[in-house]
């Protein structure tokens, strides 16, 4: 069946918002029906050099609008070259892919819980889910790498902000401040996303309570569809595990099923 | 009048185009894009006798024009594929071609066995992936070596068989002449070169497995010497690969001796590029009045 498709948007905004992280707001006159926060576009780079496309989750979109955000960070070749893209450029994309957040019926009350670059798959939960409660927990190496607190506070109940450092909002790592505010919050489930490290922490650190954790992984892919099985994670269900494809199986997963 | 269909080993194409293994799963994830009836051929992904869970992750990393992959025959196992996509494969017109591989030559000859029962219209014999210890490679290096797994799968198998030749080895025109040898009613080449990605900052490579099979217009000067120096060397029909991305690669390459190609990586890259590259050369035979088949081996060297 086909049900895909390869889009031409055009970017009308691709502003640096914080230290080596940029925001891109790519129009397309042909939106897709429905988007879940989670869920990726994988960009086409217009420099040809660039055989692979690269994804990034959906951090915002309008529907009404016509529009699809991105926050990425400089991290490499690719991410350098898209910070040169100035507005009015049309660029490709295969969107949206993969699994997104989607909260069980009984999920009223949810945690939004954000590590550095990993905060940007936040912003669309609650736009895809507007009929729940959102607190946002947002957690950053230090101040120069805060972002996205202003778009969470007008889709949260409460967003709270914390640094390594300390050098804005709470010091310490935002799993354990998450933690300590678990028995007041008795949230219906955390949804997180941040790196590898932070979920081995999160793990621990909510381990004392009974919520389900679902977070979302990132991993090197190829085709973006689950052709290539080259973005590969380890999982294990009933009692197996197995390699699962983050851009198809996932990029959500429960976190009591990642092997870490 | 003008045409596009091609004939290997007895098995007709609608069009020369095909999708190489590794890069096209089983179909089912590029048909959501396109009607993948409009592609000439596919080729699975690589299948092997027990399901195999393949390498750690990262298994890609890119590359100046291409990139280099380590996923090490990750698939579910022939009979999981004969009782699955096989199936759903054959209900398309297109033609299937199954891509087999092996550790051992018992593996060979049991994997081509269970093949008779495949509904897929050829087989594609892998004997040179470079990613798996103790692989395919071990057949693929050698001359005398790609003869005997050819032969030996070829007197089990009822399916025309294409031996898939590795770049790696010191005459690849020898190692078709094996093939030939063996019996292979055809060669694919070239599967991936050798080679590594490095972080400078960790110094370490990309790659889990440490090093990868590179892929992409990069490899495309290679592959296109290779197909020359096989065509020159044996009678069977070559399917020729290695960084195509448009038509005109197709065309170079049917000019250096293949009869029908496969596109890889390309499909990451525009996830309709094989059909859109089906289409582009039906619409140039139709201007130029001709027919594909004409321009197979009708390089003309300098001097």
């Amino acid at each position: 069946m086909t049900n895909l498709k390869d889009r031409t948007g055009k970017i009308i905004l691709n502003n640096q918002i914080a230290k080596d992280i940029y925001k891109m707001v790519i129009a397309f006159d042909d939106m897709p029906e429905d988007i879940k926060g989670g869920q990726f576009i994988h960009i086409k780079l217009t420099d040809n050099s660039h055989v692979l496309r690269r994804p990034f989750c959906i951090c915002d979109f309008d529907m009404d609008k016509k529009t699809v955000a991105v926050c990425y960070a400089v991290v490499g070749e690719g991410t350098k070259e898209m910070t040169k893209y100035s507005e009015g450029m049309t660029i490709k994309a295969m969107m949206p892919l993969g699994n997104g957040f989607v909260p069980d019926d009984n999920m009223k009350k949810i945690v939004l819980l954000g590590g550095g670059m990993g905060s940007a798959v936040l912003p669309a939960v609650p736009k895809a889910f507007g009929d729940r409660e959102y607190y946002t927990y947002l957690g950053f190496a230090n101040k120069d790498k805060v972002v996205l607190e202003e778009e969470m506070k007008a889709l949260s109940k409460e967003v709270v902000v914390a640094t390594d450092d300390g050098s804005y909002g709470k010091k310490g790592f935002v799993t354990n401040i998450l933690a300590e505010d678990m028995a007041k919050l008795k949230p219906d489930a955390v949804f997180c996303c941040g790196p590898e490290v932070m979920y081995k922490a999160l793990k621990k650190a909510l381990a004392p309570f009974d919520v389900p954790i679902i977070v979302s992984l990132e991993a090197r892919m190829g085709c973006g569809i689950g052709a290539c099985l080259v973005c590969n994670c380890k999982v294990k269900r009933n009692g197996e595990e197995g390699y699962l494809r983050v851009c198809a199986d996932g990029p959500v997963f429960r976190l009591d099923e990642v092997v870490l | 009048m003008s045409n596009l269909k091609v004939n290997i080993a007895g098995v007709e194409f609608k069009n020369p185009v095909i999708t190489a293994s590794g890069t096209f799963g089983f179909g089912k994830e590029y048909d959501r894009f396109y009607n993948i009836e409009e592609l000439g051929g596919i080729c699975t992904k690589g299948l092997t006798i027990k399901p195999r869970l393949g390498n750690p992750p990262p298994r890609i990393a890119e590359s100046y024009g291409g990139m280099l992959n380590s996923v090490g025959l990750q698939n579910p196992g022939v009979e999981h594929y004969l009782q699955t996509d096989d199936i759903e494969l054959s209900k398309r017109d297109v033609v299937v071609i199954a891509n087999i591989a092996g550790s051992t030559l018992e593996d060979y000859i049991a994997i081509a066995e269970r093949m008779n029962e495949s509904k897929a219209d050829m087989v594609e014999l892998n004997i040179s992936c470079p990613n798996v210890k103790a692989g395919g490679m071990a057949f693929g290096v050698l001359p005398e070596n790609v003869e005997k797994v050819t032969s030996a799968v070829k007197k089990v198998c009822s399916k025309p068989v294409i031996t898939k030749l590795s770049p790696n080895v010191a005459c690849i025109a020898d190692n078709a002449r094996g093939a030939e040898a063996g019996g292979a009613d055809a060669v694919s080449l070239i599967n991936t070169l050798s080679g590594m990605a490095v972080n400078y900052k960790t110094r370490r490579p990309i790659l889990f497995n440490n090093n990868g099979g590179v892929s992409g217009p990069c490899v495309k000067p290679v592959a296109l010497k290779m197909v020359w120096d096989c065509f020159n060397a044996v009678k069977i029909p070559i399917i020729g690969l290695g960084g195509i991305k448009n038509y005109t690669d197709v065309l170079e390459f049917m000019i250096c001796g293949a009869r029908a190609v496969q596109i890889g990586t390309h499909n990451f890259t525009e996830p309709c590029g094989a059909r859109d590259i089906a289409r582009d050369l039906k619409e140039y035979v139709d201007n130029n009045n001709m027919d594909i088949n004409d321009i197979v081996g009708t390089l003309i060297l300098n001097g």
